[in-house]
């Protein structure tokens, strides 16, 4: 149920209100030309923010010590993505010992939701999301990220090393 | 019959039921890998363990006959104890492929873990290492690693295709299953090996890594690939049929299909089907929808039919459609036009009767008893060996061909089209494109197959087995018996699906895996 109230009296003093929310700017305004370090925004684009590693931005395949994806193409970032963009079609690898590759891993990013749990569902640690945030594109095929892009684009200079070895796993025994 | 207790539940089971499958006649769960219904009992997996009566020690269910007043227990603690111990055995040598395996989510050793284990594993060792992706030939591939030796597959070609190429090599924790040098495993039951092993051991070849298990859906129909009429199920998804798996007939297939059952899905999808219907005018194509060209080719044929008699028409129907359909054609041809040449196009009639002990007969079509029943009904009696004749002398002028569904098996396919051109009309239904029809004036209509209609199939031996509409896979295709409606001058009638319903069945965009 909504109130209607009165105007109350005090709302005649408004102009308190006002000069004192100026002065506010006004104090800002000079400590911060004065203390440029402090300040807590940036000059976006000019300047921009880095988030923490921790940050669910853009994903990231990650990459074995050999450079390939590290992805086996299992789809569980696929059944476990609530907004279905993930596609991926797996495929026999040359190499026995690795068996199962993606040829083709595609994210639909507008589609996305950024929960994160396509990271959580991998179980080798092949995709991750990173701290980039900006996604600009021209047109919706820019917004289709490949296995190029994922793992290769060029500001994660040659790909992230995933934590899951299958070599030294093997080693290991398990 | 024996009167037993199952967790004290009452039940009663015939002379010299097995206690596994008295538990599962009582509706309980019970942990197992070896035993398999179809197989002898191996015994070997030994996680079917119960208590029988006061029995201080645990048996195993798939070895132990029922006896009159047997108690037997499986809900017991020192049973779900031994049962759970045992998979941590099973599991010491079992590597941790799940991600590329792709047995992954109808893998036995996931779901009993899930059910019957899910304990932190005990085991300090290290695992140990075998053969991965090993090449069985065309069908199949071999991972020894991921096998836990429940030796179902090696009994599977002792006892039922009687071939004995897999067998169990070395001892111990080495023990491997596998062929003798690796020789191809190529019996024509080989990828029921497939379907019968627990775990991802043997993956079929066709299969591999193209789907996720739990994105497809199952359904039963009948197979299609010849007249033994095996009971199937087909996996599907929005992208067409994956796979074909047996389901069990005591009376036709028991446990299993052959393989080359197993392929005949593949002309149901999309990319061998015709699409849309073709009215071809002196080599000038044109495409149409397909319920225009079933009214057309009405038309067409009432016309012809009154200006040239019903003589001049001559019906080709192949043994590959269904009761209801035939009886749709042969009610429009023999009452409404009149047309009485109707003939039986018999693909390979010198393997007609091939049977190779098992399941596989030479008749590559599902429902040549249900065609012939058709024809002694309308008292039909021809010889397709007259129709070449009636075409070269132009007493046949005009063709309707009911064409195969899987033309694969029929090697006469395009010498039988190219003589039908030569008629100066023809229609054909067709569920694949018919690039040899070439006559005057042809008009190819695009048909169902049997997956995505419902019907009636009569096997080898009169039995009548009905299956039902799996999916949509072309949606301009007709049915038979619809063709017919259309041709006869009536309208299909559809039922109107509410937006609602629509949202309720419409699996695949309302739900997303599961697993």
């Amino acid at each position: 149920m909504s109130i209607v109230k009165k105007p109350d009296w005090k709302a005649n003093w408004y102009l308190i209100g006002i000069f004192s929310g100026l002065w506010f700017t006004l104090k800002t305004m000079v400590i911060n030309i004065f203390n440029k370090d402090k300040m807590p925004t940036v000059n976006y684009p000019e300047e921009k923010y880095e988030y923490g590693p921790r940050f669910k931005g853009n994903h990231v395949l990650t990459v074995k010590k050999d450079g390939s994806v590290r992805c086996t193409a299992c789809m569980l970032c696929a059944t476990n993505c609530p907004a279905n963009c993930i596609t991926i079609a797996a495929a026999e690898h040359e190499d026995p010992t690795v068996e199962k590759y993606p040829i083709s891993y595609e994210i639909d990013i507008l589609r996305c939701v950024f929960c994160g749990f396509c990271e959580e569902a991998c179980p080798v640690d092949a995709i991750r999301m990173g701290p980039e945030w900006q996604t600009p594109g021209l047109g919706h095929q820019d917004f289709h990220y490949d296995i190029q892009k994922l793992a290769y684009r060029a500001n994660l200079k040659g790909g992230v090393l995933s934590r899951v070895d299958d070599e030294e796993r093997h080693h290991a025994g398990i | 019959m024996l009167n037993c207790k199952v967790n004290g539940k009452e039940i009663k089971v015939k002379q010299g039921t097995l206690v596994i499958d008295a538990i599962k006649q009582a509706d309980y769960d019970v942990a197992h890998y070896c035993y398999h219904p179809g197989l002898s009992v191996a015994g070997v997996c030994r996680l079917c363990m119960v208590k029988i009566g006061d029995n201080p020690r645990l048996q195993i269910a798939c070895n132990t006959p029922v006896q009159e007043g047997m108690e037997i227990s499986n809900e017991d603690e020192q049973v779900k104890d031994a049962v759970k111990w045992g998979l941590d055995f099973h599991l010491i040598n079992h590597p941790l492929d799940c991600p590329i395996c792709d047995q992954a989510g109808e893998c036995e050793l996931q779901i009993q873990y899930m059910k019957f284990g899910q304990y932190d594993p005990e085991m300090a060792e290290k695992k140990v290492k075998k053969r991965k992706v090993v090449d069985l030939g065309s069908k199949i591939v071999l991972d020894t690693e991921r096998c836990i030796l429940c030796s179902r597959c090696v009994r599977f070609t002792d006892e039922v295709s009687k071939t004995n190429e897999l067998g169990i090599f070395n001892r111990g924790d080495r023990s491997e299953v596998g062929t003798f040098e690796d020789k191809p495993l190529e019996n024509d039951y080989a990828l029921n090996t497939v379907d019968i092993c627990p775990v991802g051991a043997l993956t079929s070849k066709d299969f591999r890594f193209r789907q996720r298990v739990w994105y497809l859906k199952n359904q039963s129909t009948i197979c299609t690939g010849c007249s033994t009429g095996c009971n199937v199920k087909v996996y599907y998804n929005e992208e067409g049929l994956f796979r074909v798996k047996p389901e069990f007939n005591e009376d036709i297939n028991g446990y299993w299909m052959c393989d080359q059952g197993r392929d005949v899905y593949k002309f149901v999808n999309k990319d061998f089907r015709l699409l849309e219907a073709q009215s071809v005018t002196e080599g000038q194509a044109e495409p149409l929808s397909a319920g225009k060209a079933a009214q057309l080719a009405g038309e067409k044929l009432k016309e012809l039919t009154k200006v040239n008699g019903p003589e001049s028409v001559g019906v080709v129907v192949t043994g590959q459609y269904t009761n209801e359909e035939y009886e749709s054609l042969f009610d429009y041809m023999v009452n409404k036009l009149k047309v009485k040449n109707i003939y039986h196009w018999v693909n390979n009639s010198d393997t007609m009767d091939d049977f190779d002990g098992l399941l596989l007969r030479g008749d590559k079509n599902p429902n040549t008893y249900g065609l012939k029943e058709i024809m002694k009904k309308y008292s039909i009696q021809t010889n397709m060996s007259d129709l070449e004749g009636a075409i070269k002398s132009n007493t046949i002028k005009t063709i309707v061909v009911a064409g195969p569904e899987n033309q694969a098996v029929y090697p006469d396919f395009n010498e039988r089209a190219s003589l039908f051109s030569q008629a100066s009309n023809l229609i054909w239904f067709s569920a694949g494109p018919v690039s040899a029809a070439t006559s005057k004036h042809t008009l190819v209509i695009p048909t169902k197959t049997y997956a995505e209609k419902s019907g009636t199939y009569v096997n080898y031996k009169g039995t009548h087995q009905s299956s039902h509409k799996v999916t949509t896979i072309v949606r301009g295709a007709l049915s038979l018996s619809d063709s017919v409606t259309l041709m006869s001058g009536e309208s299909i009638l559809t039922k109107p699906v509410g937006p609602q319903k629509a949202m309720k069945t419409n699996f695949f965009v309302n739900k997303s895996g599961e697993l």
